[in-house]
């Protein structure tokens, strides 16, 4: 039987070994950021919620934000067999207003400044990223299943998208944006 | 187009099954905006509402309000919460029945509306603490309220509010002004004719009419900026979003006359995340009540 949906909520960070499905619901700026090594088959995701943490941060609140987020998210895959060198990513959400008012919304733009910090932070520890789908101004709902490797994409709009198999080699979707 | 004859009056004449609030909710919000009303007089009211008494009283003993002891009388609670909390209380527990209902047109799946209000509602309050320019919970009142035009505008939308969003995105038009242009009224002038009809504060009235549009007011009501940024975090937070997601304009003039910098908005978002869960867990009480 299926394993039961574990939904990752705001600032959580959620990992498995073995089967496991992880969803976040209706991400609005928010990015959920997959991460899969598939020699230690070791899964997880997160639920990032803000680019930058404060210079004193709580340490039970490092998911919510992405430069804190990615160091404890490694530590946990690590602590169940994974090495950062063979992990796969793939992460959506970053979603924003269609327009501001000034039409200078850089610093408010917080979808866009979470899907960059989301980024630079995976590029700072070399991982690999399959795919992303950041931006617009639609919410998504995003489903996990580790088992066949399908990150999947829902959106009320355009409906579902696979946006990539983490598992077979992390090959982008054809069909993905 | 057929559509464009319609007016707000007809609309909502033509809707069945309106929202709508019980005669004590509606004399609760009328006595606390008088200053001659007691913690007796807001209680007597309440009182005469079993089902509402029992879910305020249960509300205002829940942890979230963290009292050091036990509320027992509707008179304890406005004395110890104070009456625009109590007033809230009300209008949570009133309205939450007709919220948590699907709503069509906007493709807003059961409970979404609520969880849309109810982030608006907290947001506003956030920002209203947070600028001082506004009475928290007058700010509540109004965010909780802002999309209760939606209700009645879904009818006009069901089965083409997705065509109304790709339009809406061709020609760069927010979702609000989509809808003026195609009814010739959008939810929130709609949502001003209900708030009127139950007595709304103006405030509030005024709130639920410009959350989309506030630098179009005439003259300043800092609720209204604080809603129209409340609607923003909520959204961005992805809370209730429907079809027409984020298809909206945040007016970043709100901030200035809020004296809020965007420096400021990371750290407005982090309370706001960490308040709406707590607050959430409050209210999900109401289910059980």
């Amino acid at each position: 039987m299926a394993a039961p949906p574990i939904s990752v909520g705001m600032s959580q960070i959620h990992v498995a070994k073995g089967p496991a499905v992880f969803q976040c619901l209706g991400l609005g700026s928010c990015i959920g950021l997959a991460l899969f090594d598939p020699r230690a088959d070791v899964a997880g995701m997160a639920h990032i919620v803000l680019p930058e943490a404060p210079e004193v941060l709580d340490p039970t609140q490092a998911g919510k934000y992405a430069n804190s987020c990615l160091p404890e998210f490694l530590k946990l895959l690590q602590a169940l067999g994974a090495e950062p060198r063979r992990i796969l990513a793939a992460y959506s959400g970053g979603a924003q207003v269609f327009k501001f008012g000034s039409g200078e919304g850089s610093k408010l733009d917080i979808g866009g400044r979470n899907a960059a910090a989301v980024e630079a932070v995976l590029a700072q520890h070399r991982l690999t990223v399959v795919a992303k789908d950041v931006g617009g101004t639609k919410g998504r709902t995003v489903v996990y299943t580790t088992e066949t490797g399908i990150y999947r994409i829902k959106t009320l709009a355009t409906g579902e998208k696979d946006l990539c198999n983490l598992r077979e080699g992390g090959s982008a979707c054809p069909k993905a944006a | 187009m057929s559509e464009s004859r319609l007016t707000v009056e007809s609309l909502v004449s033509s809707i069945s099954d309106l929202p709508s609030l019980p005669q004590a909710a509606l004399r609760v919000i009328e006595l606390t905006d008088n200053s001659a009303s007691t913690a007796l007089t807001i209680a007597s009211v309440l009182a005469q509402d079993q089902a509402l008494a029992v879910k305020v009283l249960r509300l205002a003993n829940s942890a979230y309000y963290g009292l050091s002891r036990k509320v027992s009388t509707l008179q304890d609670a406005v004395v110890v919460l104070g009456m625009r909390t109590v007033r809230n209380l009300a209008l949570v527990a009133s309205s939450y029945p007709w919220m948590v209902k699907p709503v069509a047109g906007y493709d807003l799946g059961p409970k979404q509306l609520f969880c849309h209000s109810f982030g608006v509602a907290t947001g506003a309050q956030l920002v209203a603490r947070y600028c001082r320019f506004a009475n928290p919970d007058e700010a509540f009142t109004a965010g909780l309220m802002c999309d209760i035009g939606k209700i009645a505008m879904s009818s006009c939308l069901e089965g083409s509010v997705h065509r109304i969003v790709e339009a809406a995105q061709n020609f760069c038009l927010s979702f609000d002004l989509a809808e003026r242009q195609l009814f010739g009224f959008d939810h929130a002038e709609v949502g001003e004719y209900l708030a009127r009809s139950w007595n709304f504060p103006a405030q509030a009235i005024e709130a639920i009419r410009y959350h989309h549009a506030p630098q179009t007011i005439q003259k300043w009501n800092p609720i209204v900026d604080c809603v129209h940024v409340g609607d923003y975090l909520t959204s961005i937070m992805g809370f209730g979003l429907g079809a027409d997601g984020m298809q909206y304009i945040f007016d970043d003039s709100t901030l200035e006359r809020l004296s809020m910098k965007a420096e400021d908005l990371d750290q407005v978002v982090n309370e706001f995340v960490e308040q709406y869960e707590a607050y959430e867990r409050n209210f999900e009480e109401l289910q059980a009540a």
